[in-house]
């Protein structure tokens, strides 16, 4: 039977669980801004920029992949439109970045379901590495 | 370093993101309260029954796969922080929607945004789906799990293990 007291259930667990949601969200999101604000990422990046070959992209792209996964898609995508990039390159990247992407983010959030985090992030990146790897053999 | 523009971006920003989460949170529980009392949530499990029988879990993770999969992995999350509050799940089904909803989620909207740059929307989806399947098949036999899972369950504690 659907009753008010449906309707009351619904609301008042909808607030509840948006809440217990900011708690993460929130203060993760904080710190990833303040990360876009420094030049950590672009360090990162400049490092990483020797094995974009292997990956069979060009190595600006490794920009792309360090503020897909460090900040979230958008800031990647923000990127990716900067590059001149063949279909074949944004193909990997759309792979590999939708594998592994707001890891901070994501992996807060899944750690209140009890996963453990430092799992959730090595599974992703062997995952997002590996299918990069083998997209540019395949295509 | 710009500290306003930093703090700017930080308070509207995580203001955005909380009313965007309650926007889609809220109605979402709405609806599946209103299924439960409906009493048709039975034939929501049963959606992606098949997929739970080949992982061993509960018929009723179809629900927060659904959640996860369509509106992406903090509405997933949200489902699922509910169903292990209820007891509808237990610690080895959370841990396997989990794994399963951080390799695919969000499947049209995140998807789309290469679309737009020329990616191929079919390719992305089912191989992203298939990986998904293939991982959490491989953790789904992990004896480890399935181990951890007895002594949770045996000391009463089901849920919120790591929280």
């Amino acid at each position: 039977m659907v009753t008010a007291e449906t309707f009351k259930r619904g609301v008042n667990k909808g607030l509840s669980t948006t809440w217990e949601l900011t708690k993460v969200v929130v203060p993760v999101y904080i710190f990833v801004t303040f990360l876009s604000y420094t030049p950590i990422l672009e360090w990162l990046a400049k490092a990483c920029q020797p094995f974009m070959y292997y990956l069979g992209l060009p190595g600006e792209a490794s920009l792309a992949l360090v503020m897909g996964m460090s900040i979230n898609l958008y800031a990647a995508i923000g990127v990716m439109t900067t590059l001149a990039l063949t279909s074949k390159e944004v193909t990997i990247l759309a792979m590999m970045l939708l594998l592994c992407h707001s890891l901070p983010m994501e992996t807060a959030v899944a750690k209140r379901t009890g996963v453990s985090g430092s799992f959730v992030v090595i599974m992703r990146l062997i995952l997002s590495l590996i299918s990069g790897l083998i997209l540019n053999i395949l295509m | 370093m710009d500290y306003v523009a930093f703090l700017k971006d930080a308070i509207s920003g995580s203001l955005d993101q909380v009313m965007i989460m309650g926007a889609i949170i809220i109605p979402l529980m709405l609806i599946l309260e209103i299924a439960k009392d409906f009493g048709v949530m039975d034939k929501f499990s049963m959606t992606l029954r098949p997929l739970m029988k080949l992982f061993k879990v509960s018929d009723k993770g179809s629900i927060p796969i659904m959640a996860g999969l369509v509106f992406g992995i903090g509405y997933g999350a949200g489902v699922i922080i509910d169903s292990a509050k209820s007891g509808d799940l237990n610690y080895r089904d959370l841990y396997l929607i989990n794994i399963f909803l951080l390799v695919c989620h969000s499947i049209f909207e995140d998807t789309a945004l290469f679309v737009v740059l020329g990616a191929d929307f079919t390719f992305l989806v089912v191989s992203r789906l298939i990986l998904a399947i293939i991982v959490t098949l491989i953790f789904s036999r992990w004896k480890k799990l399935m181990v951890q899972n007895v002594n949770l369950q045996n000391n009463g504690k089901v849920d919120n293990q790591h929280a």
